[in-house]
């Protein structure tokens, strides 16, 4: 192998990695914050995805790529809280919210799927990169948007780690995953908490949607992969652990294209799978989970 | 009889169809320090539970400070300085020991002096000052209280409700925290205390009242009234 399809193996590594990490981190906020699964969690990538490109594009009303990506982060913040009061908030005090979650999660997804058939038709659709062109990184030439994406990515989710630790908001809404009784008894609106959080994952999932509408096309079942990919990820590297499911969300890019290279794109769902289920047979609450 | 600053009238209160509650009625004065004991499962955290607003009494009256508050929202009744410490919790078990007072000034009304309010509470517990940079997960049984008692303190109560605070304690933590909460009444908050371990709370409070069944079957001062053997005979039914 030569050191032009390593460093293609590690760069296609590193930006699958990066996409994961921001969908699993917003997968698993909701977990930790409500204890549920949102499978709507990939649709809200692929809506954010057509948002932007609605502005951004001069098919659509070609207000340039930063209008898009800022619009269409903006209105999956607003969908996300909307979705909570809609998808969770009616069910949360009748008992086996998991199960209820699923059912709605996977209503929510179906409907905005064909929805966004309905609204943007079948016809491929593709985001202009970030940046043009390429950078050279030790001799080695990388294209500029994918150099952006692993490292805005990183960025994005140090910044949420930050809010998440640092800010009275942060520390309420980690308070009332850890303990819900708790965090009403010392005053925190913890339904406000729990609007936040899915505002702050459907951002995320649209931030990642965005930066993949530039690799590949958009369609309207585009987040359903990714979906998967999250689910493997934010389970693998232990549900509710930030710092787990970003170092997972790069493991499992990495060695996807690993196997892309050296076994082949159609064997790597299950090389993927059977990792998973081998690290969950050694550590059955992911590789930083806990209880 | 000067107005009790809370009162609590003719509570009734379950979870489904189970009434857990019978009418019950209490009542706490400024500066009062009022145990409440009784059997397991008999409607104790029940109660501070309804005070608190986590549960909506299904019938009665909750006063403070003479305004309403029964089957309001909790947040509205932190706001108003009714502080309930929930029991043998471990609180927010991923964060730290430091992190977890912070957020107990999370009240508006306790922000402005959360700085002076924490170093009070880590005077008060110098365990936790060792100990506050470490997950409360890692904490012994006792320091877990304590913190749980200082994210109350850190709301800054008007009244402060504890549930069994010495719950499955060893004897000299229980002593150490004794000594905690006499210094917190000292400063003028009055306590309700809910509690299984009778002599702790005659050691602690002015009043006590024996809830059975979800009534309140005795009402006796700390001191006089009853004799601490008649009430341990009372407690364990053999009278």
């Amino acid at each position: 192998m030569d050191l032009d399809s390593a460093a293609a193996i590690l760069v296609s590594g590193l930006v699958l990695g990066s996409l994961y990490a921001m969908m699993a981190t917003g997968l698993s906020l909701i977990w930790s914050t409500l204890g549920i699964f949102n499978f709507a969690h990939g649709v809200f990538m692929t809506l954010g995805a057509y948002i932007a490109w609605q502005v951004a594009d001069g098919a659509g009303l070609g207000w340039g790529l930063a209008a898009g990506i800022a619009v269409g982060v903006a209105v999956l913040v607003g969908l996300g809280c909307v979705a909570e009061q809609v998808l969770v908030r009616p069910f949360q005090d009748r008992g086996n919210l998991v199960l209820t979650a699923v059912i709605t999660t996977l209503a929510a997804l179906i409907f905005l799927e064909n929805a966004i058939l309905l609204g943007w038709g079948p016809r491929l659709k593709q985001l202009p990169p970030l940046v043009d062109g390429t950078v050279s990184i030790a001799g080695v030439a990388i294209s500029a948007h994918e150099a952006v994406i692993i490292v805005l990515s990183p960025a994005i989710l140090l910044a949420l780690w930050l809010f998440l630790k640092m800010s009275r908001l942060g520390s309420a809404i980690r308070a009332v995953g850890q303990n819900r009784d708790a965090a009403l008894l010392i005053g925190v609106p913890v339904s406000r908490m729990y609007m936040a959080a899915f505002g702050l994952s459907a951002g995320l999932a649209a931030m990642a949607g965005i930066l993949l509408a530039s690799i590949r096309f958009l369609t309207p079942t585009m987040g359903g992969e990714p979906l998967v990919k999250a689910l493997i990820v934010a389970i693998f590297g232990g549900l509710g652990s930030l710092l787990g499911t970003v170092a997972a969300a790069y493991i499992i890019g990495l060695l996807e294209a690993l196997s892309t290279y050296f076994i082949g794109l159609y064997w790597t769902p299950a090389i993927l799978f059977a990792i998973m289920i081998l690290v969950l047979m050694v550590r059955p609450s992911g590789l930083l989970g806990r209880k | 009889m000067p107005s009790a600053l809370l009162e609590v009238e003719g509570i009734e209160a379950g979870y489904g169809r189970t009434q857990v509650l019978r009418g019950l009625s209490l009542h706490l004065s400024q500066g009062e320090r009022v145990g409440l004991f009784g059997p397991n499962g008999h409607g104790k955290t029940t109660l501070l539970r309804t005070i608190s607003g986590l549960l909506r009494p299904w019938r009665g009256n909750i006063r403070l400070a003479g305004t309403g508050i029964a089957g309001a929202d909790p947040r509205a009744i932190v706001d108003r300085g009714l502080i309930h410490v929930p029991q043998a919790n471990t609180l927010f078990p991923e964060m730290t020991v430091l992190e977890n007072l912070k957020l107990g000034a999370y009240a508006p009304r306790a922000r402005a002096d959360a700085a002076a309010t924490l170093d009070r509470v880590l005077a008060l517990f110098p365990r936790l000052s060792e100990r506050r940079d470490q997950p409360c997960r890692t904490l012994s049984g006792g320091e877990r209280q304590m913190v749980s008692i200082g994210v109350g303190l850190m709301a800054r109560p008007a009244i402060l409700m504890l549930d069994e605070p010495t719950l499955g304690l060893a004897p000299l933590i229980k002593d150490e925290l004794l000594e905690a909460i006499r210094q917190v009444a000292d400063t003028g908050v009055p306590l309700l205390v809910v509690e299984q371990d009778v002599e702790f709370l005659l050691s602690l409070t002015d009043r006590l009242y024996m809830l059975n069944h979800g009534e309140i079957e005795l009402e006796t001062s700390s001191d006089g009234g009853l004799d601490h053997a008649r009430i341990l005979e009372m407690y364990f039914g053999k009278g």
